[in-house]
């Protein structure tokens, strides 16, 4: 089992030196907190819970899983614990309102602890992650008297909260949906309903589970406009009386099975209203952004994470010589890291690695304007540009680090497919971020339909403008040049793409649909290739004024030159592609699929 | 999981109707008074039939239930050992197998429908069956006849497995480094001693005897590759009369936890003196594994797109049923409160990508297994040779890019479940976990890359690769003037040229840089693979569109459609991967091992 290690230079670099961190958490009101002692002080703690404390639990969520008894849900040996522990720290109250017991530091500080935590251990890390939908939902819309009820627990980690969307009939589609919300005497509602793929549905490591309901009134309308949200404690907060809310199984899945993914009855639950009727979704909405960061590190910490186990692999493992002669003279054969081969899947996990934390990171100091910016304008600023990254952050994000976890997997060869190496268990816990939170094919649709062709590329132009403003900066480096120039073409190429399926779209709905997967990684791959540009530049700069950590920044701009090299010619043909039309996919009938 | 339906009316096209097995069959000495098509279509039909209705039902179960071990042995899921039994009474395992020793004879034209047939039903029961009559391969090319006559009849019943002993735990790919010993006992015989593992079927409960065949050196062997020996090294002793008697010091030790084909064994072996015999020349063993190793890559890619075809098949059924959103050019089906999500582009485009690879994927395997059947039962002598250098050319194609795809596709299948393809009971993710050892063994596909494109392509300065340049240039220059297959061949053209260029870049290359053959050696594979799926597509496309006049099935349309789907949606990744090759090996060996 790899030993995570968190990479705390890595880190830095990104916060500090590409983002300029410091400054920016002097920029707004929320961020004065943040002072840099105090961010290096709780990044180098949460590395040390996250090494010590949840990477050893890793490997035993996964096999011992969880398991329903009697109506209750029990968690691998020492996730409790380790829960209790992180409560104790006060890790889940970080970046939550001071009013209710928070910390009040900037989202972006929590986005590099739920990194570490993910590739530490994802299934453990869902049970606080998912607390944050239902706090983000009672805090934006919920009373005071609701804020007063619940938001204090559920802030310290006392209780922890879920999301309850999805039925057995409907998952991407919520407007066909059918749990229902009939109004009680009081004000309150008694739900009824089954919902499925519950993360965190059911667990012993919290007093309470909040649980934020989907569900539809009597006479709602049909659709996705007839949805209101509900908060449903699975014990009352007054009485802490069962509130008919169970969990019915538990599902067997491919990976984390150290979270447990529940059916959930809802059978007459109390519930109350939260956010305007009939506007669940829209509410939900707000804060879907930030939440898609979230799930776009599981694609981070499974590149970071099988990185670290396949590297350490390659270093150790010999077998056969290298053929520019003999690298390791006084052993039976070399180590497998000089096999050009190996070399290019560390590569690409390293390069995906790397440029998918500087994605994140960029877009949770995104976050941090959207909440904390002084100004309307540029709250609005950050919005649109958090909204414009998001899908290419959760679907780019999570389909590279698919990649580079099956590449784990094969540097270890056959031991890769050996459940004891740990290496397997990344690829099967990391494939479900590409299918929740909306999958991969939702996502892009959302890019290309809603954040692109909807505001007629404007959000599209916001990025690409930035793209071209550093490359103009750079124009007269020639260090640069290797960057600078591929970068620019592609930033035009991107925008001439998107005008192309933008017109095909007026005359055939179904181009959007046929186009969008190809044209959202292909986006991934040139705003990848953005932030290693940004990133060699800085690296450059370093070694051009001299300075101790030679290694560190040559590594930097080398990687950034295979990342250009090898990787970002994939662009052409995702662009080929989403260009080819909608015909040849859709021109079969269904029932000739099989004969 | 929807119910496995081999796919015959395709198997049936791409034998007869795209290669005209009939015609070769009947050209080759070997072959002609073995076949006709009558007996290959009975052939097809049992196949269909016992693995549709009696091994796939099992393989959902097996991944659940697993094998296990105590020191009596292995025990395999419920319901194994009866199919297994009913299976080898059929007469399967002996289907390509020498007819002068039982086997069936039958050419690897047919014998790769029934492999795709096996292991979409179950990788994990195929293996079983495959490993057998991989060892037997092997006994019938390089042992003595006493042992042929021994242990092929049998082990074609079924009644004793096979098991191949390669690797041990501090060599995998590089098996020069061996430890195993052989030492001569006087009597004709060897004593076996050492560690083995990754043993699929090493032990099991299913037949009444184990062949091992053991990679092992002799004493005072040459070190490295050059000095490693093949040995027959029964689990239970066979007397004069073949009764089968005490272990033969062949344990198992343990079996692996793995990430798929949970159903088949994966054994640590060990040999404590177990008495064994030499097979083929001493020293002379790994040479002797290679005479095998062409069928069985062969088959480890089969067992890739088989499951991706099993997964298609599970992706369509759900894409049909599951109703989700509304068709972006108007609902399809008012009256319900959604679309099926077929109707969605992005869910077709998954589908259409599996269909275009699986049925490549069929083509190309059936395509490789024309050439194996020429070199083996041809009597001329050109054409055999001609025929074993394409198999040499194509094998390490066949094996990586047919499993690299179907992982592909495997993942895709998964994919249009949404979140109910995470879930264990519909399949789809197991099917990714049972795929995903396809990558690895049998020489990992980067092992199949550089044998690729160091041996095929830059040992022989591209003599090989100018056969298949040839045959694709003839068969372009023959239809060029088709005006059906216009938007087939010009698009071929351009990828054929741009192989080519490739290949030239690279040999050229190797002349100064000794790393540009690993550097180039995935994406190249990569970049012939769907190259020569390009050439399947369009032979596929020449007989479509010479029969879709008439047809009412809407088969050959649908061959055409697909067709078109693969030119103008997946070839175009051949520029993508042409680009990255030029880019050489200095950015991928700059990094300082410390710098990582």
């Amino acid at each position: 089992m790899p030993e995570y290690k968190a990479p705390l230079r890595e880190i830095d670099f990104v916060m500090k030196e590409l983002l300029d961190s410091d400054k920016h958490y002097e920029s707004f009101p929320g961020g004065a907190e943040a002072s840099p002692e105090m961010v290096d002080a709780i990044i180098g703690e949460g590395a040390k819970f996250c090494e010590e404390v949840l990477s050893p639990l890793n490997k035993v969520g996964d096999e011992e899983g969880c398991t329903l008894k009697d109506g209750k849900v029990t968690t691998p040996t020492g996730f409790k614990e380790a829960y209790t522990q992180f409560v104790e720290g006060g890790w889940p109250t970080l970046s939550a309102d001071p009013a209710q017991g928070g910390q009040g530091l900037p989202e972006s500080i929590n986005i590099v602890i739920s990194e570490m935590i993910g590739t530490a251990n994802w299934s453990w890390g869902m049970y606080p992650g998912l607390s944050h939908g239902a706090v983000n939902t009672v805090s934006e819309f919920g009373t005071d008297e609701q804020k007063e009820t619940y938001l204090n627990k559920l802030v310290s980690g006392e209780w922890t909260g879920t999301m309850c969307l999805t039925e057995p009939h409907c998952g991407s589609d919520l407007g066909i949906l059918r749990s229902k919300a009939e109004p009680n005497a009081d004000g309150s509602y008694s739900i009824t309903g089954t919902k499925i793929f519950i993360s965190a549905g059911d667990h012993d490591m919290a007093d309470n589970i909040i649980h934020i309901v989907l569900a539809r009134l009597p006479d709602a309308p049909k659709g996705t406009k007839g949805i209101s949200l509900f908060i449903v404690p699975k014990f009352l907060p007054e009485t802490a009386a069962d509130n008919a809310v169970t969990c019915g199984s538990l599902e067997h899945k491919m990976g984390i099975h150290g979270n447990s993914t529940c059916v959930m009855n809802f059978d007459g639950s109390k519930g109350w209203l939260i956010g305007p009727e009939n506007k669940g979704l829209n509410c939900m909405f707000t804060f879907m952004n930030t939440a898609r960061i979230g799930t776009a590190l599981q694609g981070v910490g499974a590149a970071e994470g099988s990185f670290q186990g396949a590297l350490a692999y390659a270093k150790d493992r010999l077998a056969m010589r290298s053929l520019t002669g003999v690298k390791n003279p006084d052993g039976p054969a070399d180590p497998i890291i000089v096999h050009p081969d190996v070399r290019r899947m560390l590569l690409t996990q390293k390069a995906f690695a790397e440029g998918s934390r500087a994605m994140c990171y960029f877009s949770a100091q995104k976050a941090d304007l959207l909440h904390g910016a002084e100004t309307e304008e540029a709250r609005k600023e950050a919005d649109d540009m958090l909204g414009f990254m998001t899908p290419i952050l959760k679907a780019f994000i999570t389909e590279v680090g698919y990649e580079a976890a099956n590449h784990g997997v094969q540097v270890f060869g056959g031991h890769g497919f050996i459940s004891e190496w740990g290496m397997e268990q990344i690829v099967r816990d990391t494939r479900i971020s590409l299918l929740y939170e909306g999958t991969t094919g939702i996502q892009a649709l959302d890019l290309l339909g809603r954040k692109v062709l909807m505001t007629q590329g404007a959000a599209l132009k916001q990025f690409t403008k930035m793209v071209h403003v550093f490359c103009k900066e750079n124009a007269e480096n020639e260090e640069m040049k290797q960057f600078v120039e591929p970068l620019l073409t592609l930033n035009k190429e991107w925008g001439d793409l998107t005008m192309k399926i933008g017109m095909s779209a007026m005359k055939n709905r179904d181009e959007v649909g046929s186009a969008s997967v190809d044209y959202l990684m292909y986006s991934g791959y040139v705003t990848m290739a953005y932030f290693w540009a940004r990133m060699a530049l800085i690296a450059q700069q370093n070694l051009a004024n001299g300075t101790t950590e030679e290694g560190f920044y040559t590594a930097k701009v080398q990687t950034a030159q295979f990342y250009f090299q090898r990787l970002l010619p994939r662009t052409k043909g995702h662009a080929a592609m989403m260009v080819a039309g909608a015909d040849s996919v859709m021109a079969m009938d269904e029932e000739n699929f099989s004969f | 999981m929807a119910e496995y339906q081999a796919p015959l009316r395709d198997m049936r096209f791409v034998l007869n109707e795209v290669f005209e097995a009939d015609k070769l069959w009947a050209s080759l000495a070997g072959t002609r008074d073995i076949i006709d098509p009558e007996t290959a279509e009975a052939i097809l039909e049992e196949a269909s039939k016992i693995t549709s209705s009696l091994i796939a039902p099992l393989s959902r179960e097996g991944d659940e239930e697993g094998c296990s071990w105590n020191e009596a042995g292995v025990t395999t899921p419920k319901g194994y050992k009866e199919a297994y039994k009913t299976f080898i009474e059929g007469g399967w395992v002996g289907l390509s197998g020498n007819a002068n020793y039982d086997g069936m004879g039958m050419p690897k034209m047919l014998g790769a429908q029934y492999e795709e047939m096996l292991y979409s039903s179950d990788i994990a029961f195929g293996l079983y069956a495959c490993l057998t009559s991989g060892a037997c391969l092997a006994i019938d090319a390089h042992a003595t006849e006493e042992l042929k006559q021994k242990y092929l009849p049998k082990m074609y019943s079924g009644e004793w497995a096979g098991a191949m002993d390669l690797t041990e735990p501090h060599s995998g790919t590089d098996l020069g480094m061996i430890r195993t010993k052989a030492v001569e006992n006087g009597d004709g015989s060897y004593s076996i001693t050492g560690t083995k593992i990754f043993i699929t079927g090493g032990e099991q409960d299913l037949s009444e005897n184990i062949i091992h065949l053991v990679l092992a050196k002799l004493p005072g062997a040459p070190a490295g590759s050059r000095g490693i020996s093949l040995f027959l090294v029964p689990r239970n002793s066979v007397d004069a009369n073949n009764v089968v008697g005490e272990n033969n010091k062949v344990t198992c030790g343990s079996i692996e936890h793995k990430m798929g084909i949970k159903a088949s064994a994966t054994c640590v072996m060990n040999f404590d003196g177990a008495q064994g015999w030499l097979v083929g020349e001493p020293n002379k063993g790994l040479m002797a594994m290679f005479t095998m190793m062409n069928y069985e890559r062969l088959s480890v890619g089969i067992q890739g797109f088989a499951a991706a075809e099993r997964s298609y098949q599970n992706a369509v059924d759900y894409a049909k049923d599951r109703i989700q959103g509304r068709a972006a050019t108007g609902a399809a089906q008012a009256d319900k409160e959604a679309d099926p999500i077929i109707v969605h582009p992005d869910v077709r485009r998954m589908l259409m990508t599996m269909k275009a690879y699986n049925e490549g994927s069929r083509a190309f395997s059936t395509y490789v297994a024309s050439f194996l059947d020429t070199a083996k039962f041809s009597d001329n002598a050109d054409e055999k040779k001609h025929a074993e250098a394409m198999v040499a050319l194509l094998t390490p194609i066949a094996k990586a890019y047919m499993t690299d795809r179907a992982l592909d596709s495997c993942v895709a299948g998964q994919q249009v479940f949404g979140g109910h393809g995470y879930i264990r009971e519909w399949g789809q993710e197991q099917l990714v976990r049972d795929t995903r050892i396809t990558q690895i063994y049998e020489g990992t596909n980067g092992i199949q890359s550089l044998d690729l494109m160091g041996r095929k392509i830059v040992s022989n300065s591209g003599k090989l690769y100018e056969l298949f340049a040839n045959e694709v240039a003839e068969f372009i220059e023959e239809n060029r003037d088709n005006a059906a297959l216009q938007s087939t061949i010009s698009p071929l053209a351009a990828a054929m040229e741009r192989l080519s260029d490739v290949t030239e870049y690279v040999i050229k290359a190797t002349a100064e840089d000794a790393n540009a053959v690993g550097a180039a050696s995935v994406e190249y594979l990569e970049l012939f693979g769907l190259t020569a799926y390009a050439y399947m597509w369009a032979k596929m496309a020449k007989v479509a569109v010479a029969n879709v006049e008439g047809d009412t099935s809407g088969f050959y349309d649908t061959k055409v459609k697909t067709a078109n789907f693969f030119f103008s949606r997946l070839l175009p990744k051949t520029v993508s991967l042409s680009e990255s090759i030029r880019s050489g090996s200095v950015d991928m060996m700059a990094l300082d091992q410390d710098a990582f």
